[in-house]
């Protein structure tokens, strides 16, 4: 999975007017205020704020056990219906937004701060750059789901769990993208002439290396998110990821699983958020690699 | 320029709107036919041949294969194995199996035991009463933490001059001596290192075994040799589908013949299918059951405890997760048991204002583990209700699932820390069996570190009797009643029964009281 992610953000050739910057390169912008880029947002922005107004619009509370509401079909009073434990499904898929977008936005963030950190320093000294690596390879050896499994048996199944596991994914494809583009973005004349006037190591990594390295940081950034919310699906499917009675997309995903044959329509709101969620952010990486591209 | 499509007129409206009516009705009329076509699979009486596919949830371990811990080591153990006597669905009267006759003395010392002198291991080798001896030792061994370990240990004489007759002598009357003889598989001694591996399973059963592969299947053969009637089947492969939704659509496309894991949901679900039969068997029986490690300082004040049995919608569990297919229990025994009391069953009623009373005079306490082996809906759907249920009494739990294997360590090792919800057996039984072996219940040593001298000198006074359903048993068991109720180191929910699920083309499908599958009748229709 890691080594696609990869390929999706293979740096290209930098220039040295290929920098992330606004007023010369309004290409990146424009892309996410039309077409596919405009169209994730709107996708990603529901999903956000149909998690954010969760207390809001839920008619319940996402752990109420409603008396006698034992898997009742979608009706008024439960629009998604009710599951095992007597519990509106609507209520729990909002708050379950919540889960996710916790995951999305958290978690792959500092992933993927601590794999450009380690990128970053790694590609300069090469001392460091041998056990970044090695440590990198160690990690990319196990499929993602191996290392959640692996992690859950120390640390037990859990929303933790979760973070640790998408933090430990993330780390190594951050932390070779950023080393791809800093050496490249390191034999820049402009860096040379930086070191020629006696510039620190910092100040370079700091002024020239990290500023250019960016974009293809950030397209990588939103196919991550997409990914950190299958991973958390299938965690949870899995039952290594939340515990419950805490909802997130995947559990309740599998929970609809357990009743496809008597309850079909329990699985259908999560799953068209966990669409709507993903999609959007393939669109929007989509956009901004495209845009790199021009 | 192109001509506009023409708008459907009314009439070719009508005329498709018939065709396609024509067509869903040929269509709904060819699949009913095909339905019924392999549905109705009449029966006409038993027909040889056959594998029989069952999907068990959890594989075996050969260091645990007598634990009673494993849906696959069950069905191997009832395949592969013989025991001395057979009891009933519904009563503790012993029947004949290996042995076809016995007499105990009178002060309740001693047995004998005659042993039927045609029976063969599927080696070839002969059984005999050495055989006997070999497994009643085994069993003593701490070694195999088998849960009738001190039963098995206070059998201390043997003697085997006889080779088809054998003597059992005991340091004191053994009330519950029919229930070891009933459990205790007839192991080959010869073949016992590779039992160890996991390499041989050697009995006198029905079937013999043939192979395993770890995380995947068993395989047995039928014995041509059996000494009783010769099973139907060929053969019987047990698959490991360790996820209960994975079975019930293996059964349904037809990968597996019969299921053992699935949930009372499922199993509903499919009993209104003509295509599938649902056989729930009343005489085996399991407890679902909170139990309470003393060893967490939170949990050793008794009225915490009681706070949590009055809290428990019991009815509300069986009804919503057992599907009506269980009763709300205070006590662990069925109603036919010789301890029921109808009465003290009703101890803890459903009471959520007398538990928030006792809560409130025990002050603050912090939040308490509530461990469930992880991946059983059944299990998952208890466990949240019985979270909810203390809440709403103001104890604050956490949920923590646990893969099964590891919660069968921790039950047999007594590591739990907290609450837990699991399910034992045994109660159907003598009543003595669940006090002195159950590791939940064993008054030596249990799961809930719960040590107390009035109830081991009760569970040794039950025990240690000649007669365990007399009068003078039962004015015991009342005391073991007593002791469970005031302590309640384990708080019980509901009974259950076995139940299996299976496609329509089974037949004749049998369970013993241990729970293990009983296949000598069953057969394919074809």
């Amino acid at each position: 999975m890691s080594e696609s992610l990869l390929d999706v953000a293979a740096p290209e050739a930098s220039d040295p007017d290929d920098q992330f910057d606004t007023r010369r390169r309004p290409g990146i912008w424009t892309a996410l205020g039309r077409g596919k880029g405009l169209a994730g947002l709107i996708l990603i922005g529901v999903v956000v704020a149909l998690g954010l107004l969760a207390p809001l619009l839920a008619p319940h509370s996402p752990t109420e056990q409603i008396p006698g509401a034992n898997l009742v079909g979608p009706s008024g009073a439960h629009w998604f219906g009710t599951d095992e434990v007597n519990r509106d499904i609507l209520s729990r898929t909002l708050y379950g937004i919540r889960t996710d977008l916790l995951v999305v936005f958290l978690a792959v963030p500092i992933g993927a701060a601590i794999g450009i950190l380690v990128g970053l320093v790694s590609s300069w000294w090469s001392f460091t750059d041998v056990i970044a690596q090695r440590v990198f390879d160690l990690v990319l050896a196990f499929p993602t789901l191996i290392l959640a499994i692996a992690l859950t048996a120390f640390v037990g199944p859990g929303l933790r769990t979760v973070f640790f596991v998408i933090v430990a994914v993330e780390l190594p494809v951050f932390g070779r993208l950023t080393r791809t583009s800093v050496r490249t973005v390191r034999e820049m004349p402009y860096v040379e002439a930086a070191h020629v006037i006696g510039a620190g190591s910092l100040w370079q990594l700091r002024r020239h290396v990290l500023p250019n390295s960016l974009e293809p940081l950030l397209v990588q950034l939103a196919v991550s998110m997409s990914v950190a919310v299958f991973i958390e699906g299938a965690m949870s499917f899995l039952g290594l990821g939340v515990r419950p009675p805490q909802p997130s997309l995947g559990s309740l995903i599998r929970d609809g699983v357990r009743n496809m044959y008597d309850a079909p329509y329990f699985a259908v709101g999560p799953l068209a958020l966990v669409v709507a969620l993903v999609l959007g952010l393939l669109l929007v990486s989509q956009a901004l690699a495209e845009a790199r591209r021009r | 320029m192109p001509r506009p499509p023409a708008r459907p007129s009314l009439l070719r409206a009508l005329v498709l709107a018939l065709v396609s009516l024509l067509v869903v009705s040929s269509l709904a009329a060819c699949s009913s036919a095909v339905k019924e076509a392999s549905s109705g699979s009449e029966d006409s009486g038993p027909t040889d041949g056959g594998t029989l596919r069952i999907g068990s949830t959890n594989d075996i371990v050969p260091a645990s294969i007598f634990t009673n811990s494993s849906d696959a080591a069950n069905t191997l153990i009832g395949a592969v194995y013989d025991s001395l006597i057979d009891y009933p669905q519904d009563s503790l009267d012993p029947q004949p199996r290996l042995a076809t006759s016995w007499e105990v003395a009178k002060d309740g010392l001693s047995i004998t035991l005659q042993l039927r002198d045609d029976v063969t291991f599927h080696s070839g080798r002969e059984f005999t009463s050495k055989d006997v001896e070999f497994s009643i030792k085994t069993w003593a061994d701490p070694t195999w933490t088998v849960q009738l370990q001190r039963t098995a240990a206070a059998v201390t004489g043997f003697d085997t001059s006889d080779p088809h007759a054998i003597t059992l002598s005991f340091d004191h009357p053994l009330s519950n001596i029919f229930d070891l003889l009933d459990m205790l598989p007839i192991i080959d001694s010869e073949s016992f290192d590779q039992l160890k591996e996991g390499k041989a399973y050697v009995g006198t059963g029905p079937f013999v075994f043939t192979s395993w592969t770890p995380s995947s299947k068993l395989e047995f053969t039928r014995n041509d040799d059996y000494w009783g009637d010769e099973p139907h089947l060929d053969g019987i492969e047990v698959d490991i589908v360790s996820d209960p939704q994975a079975q019930v659509s293996q059964l349904r496309s037809g990968q597996l013949d019969l299921i053992t894991g699935a949930s009372n949901r499922d199993l509903e679900t499919l009993g209104k299918d003509d295509s599938y039969t649902v056989t729930p068997f009343d005489g085996s029986v399991q407890q679902i059951y909170v139990g309470a490690d003393l060893a967490n300082p939170d949990l050793q004040d008794v009225k915490l405890r009681q706070a949590i049995a009055y809290a428990l919608d019991r009815q509300r569990i069986v009804d919503d997760v057992f599907r009506g297919q269980g009763t709300p229990i205070n006590l662990p025994w069925p109603d036919y048991s010789p301890a029921y009391d109808a009465k003290a069953n009703e101890t803890y009623a459903y009471d959520p204002d007398k538990a928030k009373e006792l809560v409130s005079q025990l002050g603050s306490h912090p939040t308490i583990p509530l461990a469930y082996s992880a991946g059983n809906a059944n299990y998952e759907a208890v466990a949240q209700i019985v979270q909810s249920d203390l809440e709403a009494v103001g104890i604050k739990t956490e949920l923590q699932p646990v893969e099964n294997s590891q919660f069968i360590k921790q039950l047999i090792g007594g590591t739990f820390g907290g609450l837990w919800i699991l399910q034992h057996g045994y109660a159907h039984y003598t009543p003595s069996t669940l006090a002195v072996s159950a590791y939940p219940f064993n008054a030596d040593k249990n799961a809930s570190h719960f040590v107390d001298k009035q109830y081991k000198e009760d569970a040794d006074a039950a025990w240690e009797r000649v007669d365990g359903s007399d009068s003078g048993a039962v004015e015991i068991y009342q005391r073991l009643n007593k002791d469970l109720l005031d302590n309640l180191f384990l708080i019980e929910i509901a009974l259950l029964h076995f139940t299996v699920a299976s496609s329509d083309q089974v037949h004749d499908l049998g369970m013993s009281k241990r729970g293990e599958l009983d296949l000598d009748a069953a057969y394919l229709s074809k």
